[in-house]
């Protein structure tokens, strides 16, 4: 049993409140991602978890123990930091078996545990090693087995491949997803990076000024986001947002024109029933959304063009107003000045509220 | 492919500019250092008093295996030194962790209070130490008043108290001094290390011993070998609290103040004086290398 449980988890720094109320439970095996802005109280909400910062309030389960007040070293976890963290003087072989060494376990059980996360991680030849002669990646390896070496009923990730180049931080991020289905144990992980979060995540919780927004699988999360933040935040490029007005509401057909677009409009269909003729929305169409077939369709000129190979990103605009991003994947004859009309299947846009919540 | 013009190799080296820079200093240093390191080796091999020296040969150094005053001298700087700066970095480890704490009430007010008495005037310190520890003075009636002791202990007049006045008098002026290393030091450990450690079950005594200690190795390096420096140059305590004298009979007389009163206190002797000072100086020498031959990185 190692599933964790936040009820009503508050952080407070003096009268400054970082983290809000938050409730959450994660489930035993699950690889669950905190998302967020910088600031958003992912990492202060991990380090609760960890016991690394005090809980003002609320109550911290894990395994079915309240674990509010127990040392970190007993709370059955273990941290894999940003920095590495690894003990600066100690060989490879010496970092992951410290705990273990000190705890008293004997010489010949810490040698067994070492080689078996050696093995895990492929870190057999870099053994005696110590951490200023490795690499970034085999640095953040180090600390992965320091921590695999404690058998720990949770894994704990802080931005652990934010220090890496782009290249190593895919592989490190393929190996991350590989040891959790080695060891299906409970992991957190902590990023700001959403491909991370999409890539890595059985759940995503995404936060933004100590709340969550949002919780869900990150296909739940992409295609159906619970407000203006959430599908802002998770795709890329970002979505592109159009200011509208309700025009006509007909038997659950809403139909919105976007002023801002040359008086363009968009039909789709909601459940909402209470939504009224001129009421201000934002419609929210993904870049790769864009088709060259569908009953939308919006006048734009290009400004700037991204010729990526397989597709191609269009950054386009309708007279003054705001950049319109397309994703295209038969994009490589445009050029820019190029007006062209950019369409797409009106049921696949969103839309929201003027306070930012979706309206289904 | 054909050279048509040499590389900068000499030139490089004999940049007229680069010299200019440097020769004001390097002019300074060959007069005021170099200049005399070299004459005082001569000296040493010179005997005789006042002005009226000859070459002696190995004389001096063979006088100093029969002059018992300079072994008193040579056996106090050793106690002196294997006694106080064992005890004083140790304290100043101890309370550079303490005042790393960041829950500790008053940090500031404690780090320039325990920094302030290396920058104290040495006359103002000595003379309040010598009224303190004087055998009417606060420290023995406050040690009789907390019935410590029964009758009053002569700091300044016995052999042995003497010595430990001045292991206290060197030990509370330069704690802080190297406090101040050991605190620069710790405040440059990644703070994720020890949270990394604490969450490994490191107890705080571990962390200290396991991580701190070994992490600030090359600055515990560095305080030794500058303290074993200053102890072995040990003078201005001594002469402070004993009119120069070195005394009770020459129970704190040091190295240095030994050197002192063969130049300008004793009948002149400077090539002897000389002769002195460069045991201080293979001590040094001897001393830094054997601290860094034990403190090497064995890897």
């Amino acid at each position: 049993m190692s599933d964790v449980k936040l009820h009503d988890i508050r952080k407070a720094f003096g009268s400054l409140e970082v983290i809000k109320g938050v409730d959450l439970d994660i489930k035993s095996g699950e690889f669950v991602v905190f998302v967020g802005p910088s600031g958003c109280g992912k990492s202060t909400l991990l380090r609760m978890i960890a016991g690394l910062d005090e809980i003002t309030s609320g109550t911290l389960e894990i395994g079915g123990t309240r674990m509010n007040d127990v040392d970190p070293s007993k709370r059955g976890i273990a941290m894999v930091f940003q920095s590495y963290a690894l003990y600066p003087h100690m060989t490879v072989r010496e970092n992951m078996g410290f705990a273990l060494r000190f705890a008293g376990l004997p010489k010949a059980e810490v040698e067994k545990q070492v080689a078996e996360a050696a093995r895990i991680l492929e870190l057999g030849p870099l053994l005696d090693r110590k951490p200023k002669q490795l690499s970034g990646g085999q640095r953040q390896r180090v600390a992965i087995g320091r921590a695999i070496v404690r058998h720990p009923n949770v894994f704990l990730f802080d931005e652990p491949l934010s220090n890496l180049d782009a290249e190593l931080r895919v592989h490190m991020r393929i190996e991350i997803a590989r040891l959790h289905k080695t060891l299906a144990t409970t992991m957190i992980y902590v990023t700001h990076d959403q491909v991370e979060a999409m890539t890595l995540a059985d759940k995503i919780v995404v936060l933004r000024g100590g709340l969550v927004e949002q919780v869900g699988s990150p296909l739940e999360l992409y295609d159906d986001p619970a407000n203006l933040f959430v599908a802002g935040f998770i795709g890329s490029p970002k979505m592109n947002f159009f200011k509208g007005v309700v025009s006509a509401v007909n038997n659950g057909t809403v139909s919105v024109e976007l002023p801002d677009l040359g008086g363009a409009s968009v039909e789709t269909r909601l459940q909402a029933t209470d939504i009224a003729v001129g009421t201000a929305v934002t419609v929210g169409v993904r870049p790769e959304h864009f088709e060259d077939t569908g009953s939308a369709a919006l006048n734009l000129t290009i400004d700037m063009l991204e010729h990526l190979g397989g597709e191609t990103f269009a950054y386009a605009r309708h007279g003054s107003g705001d950049l319109v991003i397309i994703e295209t994947k038969h994009g490589r004859d445009l050029k820019t000045g190029d007006t062209i009309q950019a369409k797409f299947d009106p049921a696949r846009a969103l839309l929201f509220d003027v306070g930012g919540k979706r309206i289904r | 492919m054909a050279v048509l013009q040499a590389g900068g190799g000499v030139r490089r080296y004999y940049n007229i500019n680069g010299w200019l820079f440097v020769a004001p200093a390097l002019g300074l240093i060959g007069v005021f250092m170099v200049y005399p390191i070299l004459w005082s080796l001569w000296m040493s091999f010179q005997t005789g008093k006042g002005l009226t020296t000859k070459f002696g040969g190995f004389a001096n150094i063979i006088r100093l295996w029969n002059d018992p005053v300079f072994i008193k001298a040579l056996s106090n700087t050793t106690i002196f030194f294997v006694i106080q700066v064992p005890i004083m970095l140790f304290l100043a480890l101890i309370v550079a962790a303490a005042l790393n704490n960041p829950k500790l009430w008053g940090r500031s007010f404690f780090r320039t209070a325990i920094f302030l008495p290396c920058v104290t005037s040495l006359v103002a310190y000595s003379v309040l130490f010598k009224s303190m520890f004087a055998a009417d003075g606060v420290v023995n009636g406050a040690l009789q008043a907390l019935h410590i002791i029964s009758s009053p202990i002569p700091w300044l007049t016995d052999p042995f108290w003497a010595k430990v006045l001045i292991i206290i008098a060197i030990t509370w002026r330069w704690t802080g001094y190297n406090m101040i290393f050991y605190l620069s030091a710790m405040q440059n450990i990644d703070k994720s290390i020890y949270e990394a450690a604490r969450i490994d079950g490191i107890s705080a005594r571990g962390r200290f011993l396991y991580i701190t200690i070994p992490m600030l190795k090359p600055v515990i390096l560095f305080t030794m070998v500058t303290s074993t420096i200053g102890t072995l140059q040990l003078f201005d305590e001594v002469y402070n609290f004993t009119e120069g004298k070195g005394g009770p009979s020459n129970e704190t007389l040091t190295l240095s103040l030994y050197i002192y009163n063969l130049t300008f206190k004793f009948m002149p002797s400077f090539g002897y004086a000389a002769t002195v000072s460069y045991v201080i100086v293979v001590m040094v020498a001897l001393l830094a290398f054997l601290q860094f031959y034990a403190t090497r990185e064995r890897d």
